[in-house]
Protein backbone atom coordinates (compact mmCIF):
# COMPACT_ATOMS: atom_id res chain seq x y z
CA UNK A 1 0.00 0.00 0.00
CA UNK A 2 2.38 2.31 1.25
CA UNK A 3 5.11 1.22 -2.11
CA UNK A 4 2.00 1.45 -4.33
CA UNK A 5 1.60 5.51 -2.93
CA UNK A 6 5.22 5.82 -3.50
CA UNK A 7 5.65 5.16 -6.53
CA UNK A 8 2.18 7.38 -7.44
CA UNK A 9 4.07 10.48 -5.78
CA UNK A 10 7.37 9.39 -7.50
CA UNK A 11 5.52 9.07 -10.95
CA UNK A 12 3.93 12.75 -10.20
CA UNK A 13 7.24 14.23 -9.18
CA UNK A 14 8.48 12.95 -12.62
CA UNK A 15 5.49 14.39 -14.51
CA UNK A 16 6.13 17.32 -13.01
CA UNK A 17 9.65 17.98 -13.86
CA UNK A 18 9.07 16.88 -17.60
CA UNK A 19 6.34 18.81 -17.77
CA UNK A 20 8.01 22.39 -16.49
CA UNK A 21 11.70 21.88 -18.38
CA UNK A 22 11.02 19.60 -21.41
CA UNK A 23 11.29 22.78 -23.45
CA UNK A 24 14.78 23.27 -22.20
CA UNK A 25 15.49 19.71 -22.57
CA UNK A 26 15.29 19.63 -25.93
CA UNK A 27 16.38 22.89 -27.32
CA UNK A 28 19.61 22.13 -25.33
CA UNK A 29 20.00 19.04 -26.74
CA UNK A 30 18.90 20.41 -30.30
CA UNK A 31 21.67 22.73 -30.25
CA UNK A 32 24.29 20.83 -28.25
CA UNK A 33 23.52 18.11 -31.20
CA UNK A 34 22.66 20.51 -34.29
CA UNK A 35 20.11 18.08 -35.43
CA UNK A 36 16.17 18.17 -34.79
CA UNK A 37 15.89 14.09 -34.75
CA UNK A 38 18.77 13.33 -32.68
CA UNK A 39 17.41 15.78 -29.90
CA UNK A 40 14.75 14.12 -29.70
CA UNK A 41 16.36 10.76 -29.10
CA UNK A 42 18.40 12.23 -26.69
CA UNK A 43 15.58 14.10 -24.81
CA UNK A 44 13.90 10.31 -25.08
CA UNK A 45 16.82 8.80 -23.73
CA UNK A 46 17.45 11.33 -21.37
CA UNK A 47 13.91 11.38 -20.22
CA UNK A 48 14.42 7.47 -19.49
CA UNK A 49 17.79 7.95 -17.42
CA UNK A 50 16.12 10.72 -15.17
CA UNK A 51 13.00 8.38 -14.36
CA UNK A 52 15.85 5.80 -13.31
CA UNK A 53 17.71 7.89 -11.57
CA UNK A 54 14.77 10.25 -9.94
CA UNK A 55 15.88 9.66 -6.54
CA UNK A 56 18.99 10.73 -6.47
CA UNK A 57 17.70 14.63 -7.03
CA UNK A 58 16.91 15.95 -3.65
CA UNK A 59 16.25 19.61 -4.57
CA UNK A 60 13.35 21.00 -6.67
CA UNK A 61 15.78 23.97 -7.24
CA UNK A 62 18.13 21.82 -8.94
CA UNK A 63 16.15 19.83 -11.12
CA UNK A 64 16.91 21.99 -14.21
CA UNK A 65 20.29 21.24 -13.53
CA UNK A 66 20.32 18.15 -13.29
CA UNK A 67 17.53 17.66 -16.02
CA UNK A 68 20.44 19.54 -18.41
CA UNK A 69 23.05 17.30 -17.19
CA UNK A 70 21.87 14.50 -18.51
CA UNK A 71 20.57 15.62 -21.81
CA UNK A 72 24.53 16.57 -22.13
CA UNK A 73 25.78 13.14 -21.12
CA UNK A 74 23.26 11.34 -23.13
CA UNK A 75 24.14 13.71 -26.06
CA UNK A 76 28.04 12.55 -25.26
CA UNK A 77 27.00 8.92 -25.44
CA UNK A 78 25.20 9.48 -28.58
CA UNK A 79 28.02 10.85 -30.24
CA UNK A 80 29.82 8.40 -29.15
CA UNK A 81 27.91 5.34 -30.43
CA UNK A 82 27.49 6.39 -33.45
CA UNK A 83 30.50 8.08 -34.05
CA UNK A 84 29.07 10.98 -35.76
CA UNK A 85 31.24 12.99 -38.23
CA UNK A 86 31.77 16.56 -37.73
CA UNK A 87 28.79 17.99 -39.59
CA UNK A 88 29.13 19.81 -43.14
CA UNK A 89 27.44 23.06 -42.89
CA UNK A 90 27.28 22.87 -47.03
CA UNK A 91 26.07 19.69 -46.60
CA UNK A 92 23.23 19.15 -44.35
CA UNK A 93 20.36 16.16 -43.95
CA UNK A 94 17.28 16.91 -43.50
CA UNK A 95 17.15 17.00 -40.03
CA UNK A 96 19.63 19.25 -39.72
CA UNK A 97 18.36 21.49 -41.89
CA UNK A 98 15.26 21.44 -40.18
CA UNK A 99 16.91 23.21 -37.33
CA UNK A 100 17.76 26.06 -39.50
CA UNK A 101 13.88 26.18 -41.00
CA UNK A 102 13.68 29.48 -43.17
CA UNK A 103 12.06 32.85 -40.90
CA UNK A 104 10.59 35.40 -41.81
CA UNK A 105 12.42 37.49 -39.83
CA UNK A 106 15.92 37.91 -42.26
CA UNK A 107 18.23 39.00 -39.05
CA UNK A 108 16.54 36.12 -37.33
CA UNK A 109 17.35 33.69 -39.97
CA UNK A 110 21.28 34.55 -40.48
CA UNK A 111 21.52 34.85 -36.60
CA UNK A 112 20.34 30.87 -36.43
CA UNK A 113 22.58 30.30 -39.12
CA UNK A 114 25.72 32.27 -37.64
CA UNK A 115 24.89 29.87 -33.87
CA UNK A 116 24.93 26.88 -36.12
CA UNK A 117 27.98 27.59 -37.97
CA UNK A 118 30.00 27.95 -34.33
CA UNK A 119 32.53 24.99 -32.88
CA UNK A 120 30.57 23.53 -29.58
CA UNK A 121 33.06 24.91 -27.71
CA UNK A 122 31.93 27.98 -28.08
CA UNK A 123 28.07 27.24 -28.76
CA UNK A 124 27.50 25.19 -25.64
CA UNK A 125 28.60 28.19 -23.41
CA UNK A 126 26.09 30.64 -25.32
CA UNK A 127 23.28 27.95 -24.98
CA UNK A 128 23.40 27.71 -20.91
CA UNK A 129 24.15 31.54 -20.84
CA UNK A 130 21.28 32.97 -22.72
CA UNK A 131 18.72 30.58 -23.08
CA UNK A 132 18.98 28.76 -19.89
CA UNK A 133 19.57 31.79 -17.78
CA UNK A 134 23.25 30.05 -16.02
CA UNK A 135 25.58 32.26 -14.47
CA UNK A 136 28.78 32.15 -15.45
CA UNK A 137 30.16 29.91 -12.47
CA UNK A 138 26.92 27.61 -13.09
CA UNK A 139 28.07 27.01 -16.46
CA UNK A 140 31.88 26.35 -15.16
CA UNK A 141 30.39 23.61 -13.10
CA UNK A 142 28.26 22.24 -15.91
CA UNK A 143 31.02 21.94 -18.24
CA UNK A 144 33.77 21.45 -15.71
CA UNK A 145 35.76 24.38 -17.04
CA UNK A 146 37.35 26.96 -14.93
CA UNK A 147 35.06 30.25 -14.68
CA UNK A 148 37.68 32.08 -16.42
CA UNK A 149 37.66 29.85 -19.54
CA UNK A 150 34.08 30.54 -19.51
CA UNK A 151 34.48 34.08 -20.20
CA UNK A 152 36.73 33.99 -22.77
CA UNK A 153 34.66 31.18 -24.61
CA UNK A 154 31.80 33.83 -24.30
CA UNK A 155 33.46 36.81 -25.64
CA UNK A 156 34.94 34.74 -28.04
CA UNK A 157 31.48 33.36 -29.42
CA UNK A 158 29.55 37.18 -29.47
CA UNK A 159 32.54 38.39 -30.92
CA UNK A 160 32.36 35.79 -33.55
CA UNK A 161 28.92 36.07 -33.55
CA UNK A 162 29.13 39.96 -34.59
CA UNK A 163 31.45 39.82 -37.22
CA UNK A 164 29.35 37.22 -38.82
CA UNK A 165 26.46 39.24 -38.82
CA UNK A 166 28.57 42.43 -39.77
CA UNK A 167 29.41 40.49 -42.87
CA UNK A 168 27.58 41.62 -45.91
CA UNK B 1 39.04 49.76 -15.81
CA UNK B 2 40.12 50.56 -19.11
CA UNK B 3 38.16 50.04 -22.90
CA UNK B 4 39.78 47.02 -23.10
CA UNK B 5 38.73 45.55 -19.87
CA UNK B 6 35.22 46.84 -19.87
CA UNK B 7 34.14 45.15 -23.83
CA UNK B 8 36.05 42.11 -22.71
CA UNK B 9 33.69 41.82 -19.47
CA UNK B 10 30.54 43.14 -21.26
CA UNK B 11 30.92 40.68 -24.33
CA UNK B 12 31.63 37.72 -22.32
CA UNK B 13 28.31 38.45 -19.96
CA UNK B 14 26.12 41.80 -20.99
CA UNK B 15 24.66 41.26 -18.03
CA UNK B 16 28.00 42.83 -15.76
CA UNK B 17 27.27 45.25 -14.10
CA UNK B 18 31.05 46.31 -12.76
CA UNK B 19 32.15 48.95 -14.36
CA UNK B 20 29.64 51.89 -13.84
CA UNK B 21 32.62 54.47 -13.32
CA UNK B 22 33.68 53.67 -16.72
CA UNK B 23 30.38 53.32 -18.89
CA UNK B 24 29.34 56.54 -17.37
CA UNK B 25 32.76 58.39 -18.62
CA UNK B 26 32.91 56.85 -21.62
CA UNK B 27 30.11 57.11 -24.71
CA UNK B 28 32.31 54.49 -26.70
CA UNK B 29 31.55 51.82 -24.35
CA UNK B 30 27.70 53.23 -23.21
CA UNK B 31 27.17 52.47 -27.21
CA UNK B 32 29.35 48.72 -27.05
CA UNK B 33 27.16 47.66 -24.12
CA UNK B 34 23.84 48.75 -26.11
CA UNK B 35 24.89 46.63 -29.26
CA UNK B 36 25.70 43.76 -27.24
CA UNK B 37 22.45 43.89 -25.66
CA UNK B 38 20.66 44.01 -29.15
CA UNK B 39 22.89 41.06 -30.33
CA UNK B 40 21.79 38.80 -27.09
CA UNK B 41 18.04 39.52 -28.00
CA UNK B 42 18.74 38.48 -31.39
CA UNK B 43 20.72 35.37 -29.90
CA UNK B 44 17.91 34.45 -27.46
CA UNK B 45 15.16 35.02 -30.17
CA UNK B 46 17.50 32.56 -32.60
CA UNK B 47 18.14 30.14 -29.90
CA UNK B 48 14.29 30.05 -29.26
CA UNK B 49 13.54 26.98 -31.71
CA UNK B 50 9.79 25.40 -31.88
CA UNK B 51 10.13 22.41 -29.75
CA UNK B 52 7.67 18.96 -30.49
CA UNK B 53 4.80 17.57 -28.98
CA UNK B 54 6.05 15.77 -25.85
CA UNK B 55 6.51 11.98 -25.99
CA UNK B 56 6.85 10.65 -22.76
CA UNK B 57 9.03 6.93 -23.49
CA UNK B 58 7.47 3.86 -21.56
CA UNK B 59 9.01 3.70 -18.51
CA UNK B 60 10.03 0.72 -16.06
CA UNK B 61 8.34 -0.01 -13.32
CA UNK B 62 11.10 1.12 -9.88
CA UNK B 63 11.06 -1.26 -7.41
CA UNK B 64 10.30 0.91 -4.45
CA UNK B 65 12.26 -0.47 -2.62
CA UNK B 66 15.39 0.66 -4.60
CA UNK B 67 14.33 4.26 -3.24
CA UNK B 68 16.76 4.21 -0.40
CA UNK B 69 19.80 1.32 0.12
CA UNK B 70 19.57 -0.96 2.46
CA UNK B 71 22.56 -2.27 4.60
CA UNK B 72 24.15 -5.45 2.95
CA UNK B 73 24.82 -6.91 6.25
CA UNK B 74 22.48 -10.07 7.19
CA UNK B 75 19.80 -9.48 9.70
CA UNK B 76 17.24 -11.93 11.08
CA UNK B 77 14.02 -11.33 8.80
CA UNK B 78 12.01 -9.65 11.43
CA UNK B 79 14.82 -7.08 12.61
CA UNK B 80 15.48 -6.28 8.31
CA UNK B 81 11.61 -6.18 8.01
CA UNK B 82 11.41 -3.44 10.77
CA UNK B 83 13.94 -1.48 9.95
CA UNK B 84 13.17 -1.82 6.15
CA UNK B 85 9.57 -0.01 6.95
CA UNK B 86 11.03 2.44 8.80
CA UNK B 87 13.50 3.80 6.26
CA UNK B 88 10.52 3.42 3.81
CA UNK B 89 8.23 5.52 5.36
CA UNK B 90 10.97 7.81 6.56
CA UNK B 91 11.57 8.17 2.72
CA UNK B 92 8.17 8.90 2.54
CA UNK B 93 7.57 11.54 5.25
CA UNK B 94 10.71 13.35 3.97
CA UNK B 95 9.40 13.79 0.15
CA UNK B 96 6.33 15.21 1.35
CA UNK B 97 8.58 17.54 3.98
CA UNK B 98 10.86 18.08 0.48
CA UNK B 99 8.12 19.42 -1.67
CA UNK B 100 8.95 17.63 -4.59
CA UNK B 101 6.35 16.97 -6.49
CA UNK B 102 3.95 15.95 -4.06
CA UNK B 103 0.74 17.00 -2.99
CA UNK B 104 0.31 19.65 -0.27
CA UNK B 105 -3.04 20.09 1.88
CA UNK B 106 -3.12 23.78 0.53
CA UNK B 107 -1.03 26.53 -1.86
CA UNK B 108 0.33 28.15 1.41
CA UNK B 109 1.76 25.17 2.57
CA UNK B 110 3.51 24.53 -0.73
CA UNK B 111 4.88 27.52 -0.29
CA UNK B 112 6.42 28.00 3.03
CA UNK B 113 8.07 24.42 2.43
CA UNK B 114 9.22 25.88 -1.11
CA UNK B 115 11.22 28.84 0.51
CA UNK B 116 12.18 26.26 3.52
CA UNK B 117 14.08 24.32 1.16
CA UNK B 118 16.13 27.65 -0.37
CA UNK B 119 17.53 29.20 2.79
CA UNK B 120 20.06 30.37 0.41
CA UNK B 121 18.02 32.63 -1.21
CA UNK B 122 17.39 34.13 2.33
CA UNK B 123 20.64 36.12 2.36
CA UNK B 124 20.71 40.10 4.07
CA UNK B 125 22.56 41.55 0.82
CA UNK B 126 22.79 45.04 -0.89
CA UNK B 127 23.80 43.43 -4.10
CA UNK B 128 21.37 43.37 -6.49
CA UNK B 129 20.74 40.76 -9.39
CA UNK B 130 21.49 42.59 -12.66
CA UNK B 131 19.31 43.66 -15.12
CA UNK B 132 19.47 40.60 -17.54
CA UNK B 133 19.21 37.90 -14.68
CA UNK B 134 15.61 39.56 -13.81
CA UNK B 135 14.31 39.76 -17.34
CA UNK B 136 14.93 36.16 -17.53
CA UNK B 137 13.21 35.02 -14.32
CA UNK B 138 10.49 37.87 -14.90
CA UNK B 139 9.83 37.58 -19.31
CA UNK B 140 8.70 41.03 -20.80
CA UNK B 141 5.46 38.10 -21.43
CA UNK B 142 4.98 37.01 -18.11
CA UNK B 143 4.54 40.48 -16.10
CA UNK B 144 6.30 43.83 -16.43
CA UNK B 145 8.34 44.70 -12.79
CA UNK B 146 9.49 47.85 -11.97
CA UNK B 147 12.23 48.39 -9.32
CA UNK B 148 9.84 50.56 -6.80
CA UNK B 149 9.19 47.26 -4.47
CA UNK B 150 12.87 47.48 -3.02
CA UNK B 151 16.38 46.20 -4.02
CA UNK B 152 15.92 42.52 -5.62
CA UNK B 153 18.78 40.85 -4.78
CA UNK B 154 17.63 37.06 -5.54
CA UNK B 155 16.11 35.81 -8.69
CA UNK B 156 15.29 32.12 -9.86
CA UNK B 157 12.87 30.48 -11.84
CA UNK B 158 11.23 27.50 -9.22
CA UNK B 159 8.44 25.32 -9.82
CA UNK B 160 5.40 25.94 -7.23
CA UNK B 161 2.07 23.79 -7.94
CA UNK B 162 3.83 22.07 -11.28
CA UNK B 163 4.08 25.81 -12.54
CA UNK B 164 7.21 27.46 -13.29
CA UNK B 165 7.23 31.14 -11.24
CA UNK B 166 9.50 33.89 -10.40
CA UNK B 167 10.98 33.47 -7.09
CA UNK B 168 12.18 37.14 -5.88
CA UNK B 169 13.91 38.13 -2.51
CA UNK B 170 13.61 42.00 -1.64
CA UNK B 171 15.24 43.60 1.50
CA UNK B 172 13.21 43.76 3.67
CA UNK B 173 13.65 46.33 7.11
CA UNK B 174 14.04 43.32 9.16
CA UNK B 175 15.17 40.94 6.35
CA UNK B 176 15.01 39.17 3.70
CA UNK B 177 11.27 39.21 1.83
CA UNK B 178 10.54 36.68 -0.20
CA UNK B 179 8.10 37.42 -3.60
CA UNK B 180 6.40 34.52 -5.65
CA UNK B 181 4.93 35.87 -8.61
CA UNK B 182 2.20 33.45 -9.86
CA UNK B 183 0.00 34.69 -12.51
CA UNK B 184 -1.80 31.08 -13.35
CA UNK B 185 -2.60 30.69 -9.38
CA UNK B 186 -6.14 32.41 -8.85
CA UNK B 187 -6.91 32.36 -5.18
CA UNK B 188 -10.34 33.98 -3.87
CA UNK B 189 -9.02 36.41 -1.56
CA UNK B 190 -6.17 37.07 0.40
CA UNK B 191 -4.85 34.60 2.39
CA UNK B 192 -2.97 35.05 5.64
CA UNK B 193 -0.04 31.70 6.15
CA UNK B 194 2.06 31.62 9.48
CA UNK B 195 5.40 29.09 9.34
CA UNK B 196 7.53 28.71 12.08
CA UNK B 197 9.29 31.87 11.76
CA UNK B 198 7.93 33.65 9.13
CA UNK B 199 4.52 35.35 7.93
CA UNK B 200 3.41 35.54 4.75
CA UNK B 201 0.01 36.71 2.60
CA UNK B 202 -0.93 35.41 -0.92
CA UNK B 203 -2.89 38.36 -2.40
CA UNK B 204 -5.16 37.86 -5.86
CA UNK B 205 -3.61 39.90 -8.36
CA UNK B 206 -5.82 39.40 -11.64
CA UNK B 207 -6.09 36.11 -12.89
CA UNK B 208 -3.03 35.12 -10.52
CA UNK B 209 -1.59 36.06 -7.86
CA UNK B 210 1.41 37.10 -5.88
CA UNK B 211 2.76 35.98 -2.32
CA UNK B 212 4.68 37.96 -0.16
CA UNK B 213 6.63 36.05 2.72
CA UNK B 214 9.02 38.21 5.73
CA UNK B 215 9.98 37.94 9.04
CA UNK B 216 7.66 38.01 11.79
CA UNK B 217 7.94 41.16 12.71
CA UNK B 218 8.19 42.39 9.20
CA UNK B 219 6.06 45.55 8.52
CA UNK B 220 4.47 43.46 5.42
CA UNK B 221 1.78 45.67 4.70
CA UNK B 222 3.87 48.35 3.68
CA UNK B 223 5.78 46.13 1.65
CA UNK B 224 2.53 44.50 -0.08
CA UNK B 225 1.32 47.75 -1.39
CA UNK B 226 4.68 48.24 -3.03
CA UNK B 227 4.97 45.00 -4.29
CA UNK B 228 1.42 45.68 -6.29
CA UNK B 229 2.04 48.96 -7.56
CA UNK B 230 5.79 47.44 -8.99
CA UNK B 231 3.68 44.32 -10.39
CA UNK B 232 2.03 44.42 -13.79
CA UNK B 233 1.00 40.84 -15.59
CA UNK B 234 1.34 40.74 -19.22
CA UNK B 235 -0.57 37.09 -19.66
Amino acid sequence: MQSNETAILRRQRFDEYVGVYHQDMYRYAAWLSRDKAIAEDVVQEALLRAWKSLDALREDASAKQWLLTIVRRENARYFERKRLETVDIDNLTASQAALLAVEEDQELDDMRQAIYELDDEYREPLVLQVLMGYSTNEIAEQMDLKQGAVLTRLHRARAKLRDKMAQP
Amino acid sequence: MNCEDYREAIAADPSFDGGAGHMSECSACQAYRKEMLELDRTISRALSLNVPELIVPDLPDIDSSNVVALSKRRMSPPVWLAMAATVVLAAFVGFRMMGTGVEYGSLGEELLAHIDHEPYALRVSDKPVSDARLDRVVPAELARLDHSAGLISYAQTCVVNGRKVPHLVIQGERGPVTILLMPDEMVSGPESITGENIKGVILPVGDGSIAIFGEREEALERIERKVLDSVTWKT
